[in-house]
């Protein structure tokens, strides 16, 4: 009994942080410009994004779908989709198409009534693993994780994290720690950063 | 389109539209905010101009339609001039001399036509503020030769009665909207209708410009970019399955199974003695 109780909180223990500073340093990195920029002052259309429609993690073997998603009207918060196979691209942020910006994908870790869900197992990924998204037309991106983090939910500094300028990176979020049993939600948020490698055709 | 929100919202926002002068009354700013963001609109049809400030041609061949900017102004006093392409600055079509910029404000000078049809310019101050999100931020500028305004969405009025040289805005939901422009309080349509992709994280300027009597009325638009919020939070977990850090009951059991171990021992060791 005792033996279980130990591997029970070696397994438990919260994933510790790397590569935070890579994270801190992508989100500022930015090109300058000089000089009067003259535009045509036609109206604005609609932006040509290249959404994400499947996220591969071989390392902890997922393969799941991705939903275009934005904003819950009505609570302000994003809005994960509620099937936990599915994970949430956020329409607002970068897309496969920017060169700069932070692509945001969420998802849930699990949930009450369905169980674990498909970022289960994220916050075991470590620096070097390989994330693949695939937009509609087949092309896939590969990203290679560079950090990972945790923050208790009042404190993570979400504006970096749904920055639409510095670096192009994967920024990829679901819940963690401990979790309330009453208030049935988790204490953390895990944030799991990866930069592009050459891309595959 | 929440229409009901676009019309609360353009009620409550009365137009700002400062001319000089006044906006150093609106931004009173610390001195340390010593620069303003400054782009310039050019609303005058059939006129391309050379821009100068301060005696400097700073936007050659600005053609009518067109946005140039944003400049970095330090906070100040700037005499401006419009002249023909290659004219010499002494036969400037239009100047304004010690135009106020203060600091740590963005503003849109707009070269544009008074109701009355003279050239003139107007300087507003852009609302920079951030946006929630999801959301995007219309503003809608009346700078033509033109009687007032309705401005329709899907149809009906939501900024109704916009004169020369007012705006009005609303924070919308990011998306398309299906504006026109029709003469106040009637149904006649002066311009449009026309798609508004209103981009998330952004304010959309348009500005209504030219002449009715001319039939030279047209948009022109501004976007302003970076003023979106991040979501309020990423609630992605309600099972507990995943949870760290181990639960009370985890140690309860341990203390059970030490205190068994120990009363084993205990009894094992009164055995032997």
């Amino acid at each position: 009994m005792l033996i279980g109780a130990g591997v029970v909180a070696c397994r438990s223990a919260p994933p510790s942080d790397v590569g935070a500073s890579t994270v801190t340093a992508l989100a500022s990195a930015s090109p300058s410009s000089a000089g009067v920029q003259v535009l045509d002052g036609s109206l604005p259309t609609a932006d040509p994004a290249l959404p994400p429609v499947s996220l591969r993690i071989p390392a902890i073997r997922l393969t799941a779908t991705v939903a275009a998603v934005g904003v819950d009207a009505a609570t302000g918060d994003f809005d994960v989709p509620p099937s936990v196979d599915r994970v949430g691209w956020y329409r607002f942020g970068a897309s496969l198409s920017d060169k700069s910006g932070s692509i945001v994908v969420a998802g849930h870790v699990d949930s009450a009534a369905q169980g674990r869900g498909a970022f289960f197992r994220l916050g075991s990924l470590s620096p070097g693993d390989k994330v693949t998204l695939r937009s509609a037309g087949g092309d896939a991106q590969d990203f290679q994780v560079v950090g990972r983090e945790v923050y208790a939910k009042t404190k993570i500094p979400l504006a970096k994290y749904f920055a639409r300028d510095g670096a192009l990176r994967l920024t990829l979020i679901t819940c963690g720690g401990p979790f309330d049993a009453k208030t049935r939600h988790y204490r953390d948020n895990i944030v799991v950063t990866a930069t592009p490698i050459a891309s595959k055709r | 389109m929440r229409l009901t929100h676009f019309r609360r919202t353009a009620a409550a926002t009365a137009a700002a539209a400062l001319v000089f002068g006044g906006l150093s009354a609106l931004t009173a700013t610390p001195a340390l905010a010593a620069s303003s963001q400054v782009s310039v609109v050019h609303g005058i049809p059939d006129t391309p101009v050379d821009v100068y400030v301060n005696g400097k041609k700073t936007i050659p061949d600005f053609q009518p339609g067109k946005v140039a900017g944003p400049l970095t102004l330090p906070a100040g006093s700037y005499d401006l001039a419009l002249t023909k392409p290659g004219a010499a600055l002494g036969d400037a079509i239009l100047k304004v001399d010690n135009a106020k910029v203060p600091g740590g404000a963005n503003i849109s000078l707009v070269a544009h036509l008074t109701t009355a049809g003279k050239p003139t310019i107007t300087a507003f101050a852009n609302d920079v503020s951030k946006v929630a999100a999801g959301q995007a931020r219309l503003i809608v500028r009346h700078t033509a030769a033109a009687p007032a305004v309705d401005i329709r969405a899907g149809g009906k009025p939501v900024f109704q009665g916009l004169t020369n040289p007012k705006e009005a805005k609303a924070d919308l939901p990011a998306g398309t909207v299906n504006a026109d422009v029709v003469l106040a309080g009637s149904s006649t349509v002066v311009l449009g209708p026309k798609d508004l992709d209103l981009k998330e994280g952004t304010a959309t300027i348009v500005y209504a410009i030219g002449s009715a009597d001319d039939k030279t009325l047209g948009l022109v638009a501004q976007t302003i970019t970076g003023l979106h919020s991040a979501p309020g939070g990423v609630p992605s977990g309600s099972g507990g399955l995943a949870a760290t850090g181990v639960g009370g009951w985890w140690y309860g059991l341990v203390a059970v199974g030490l205190l068994l171990l120990l009363l084993g021992g205990a009894t094992r060791l009164r055995r032997r003695s």
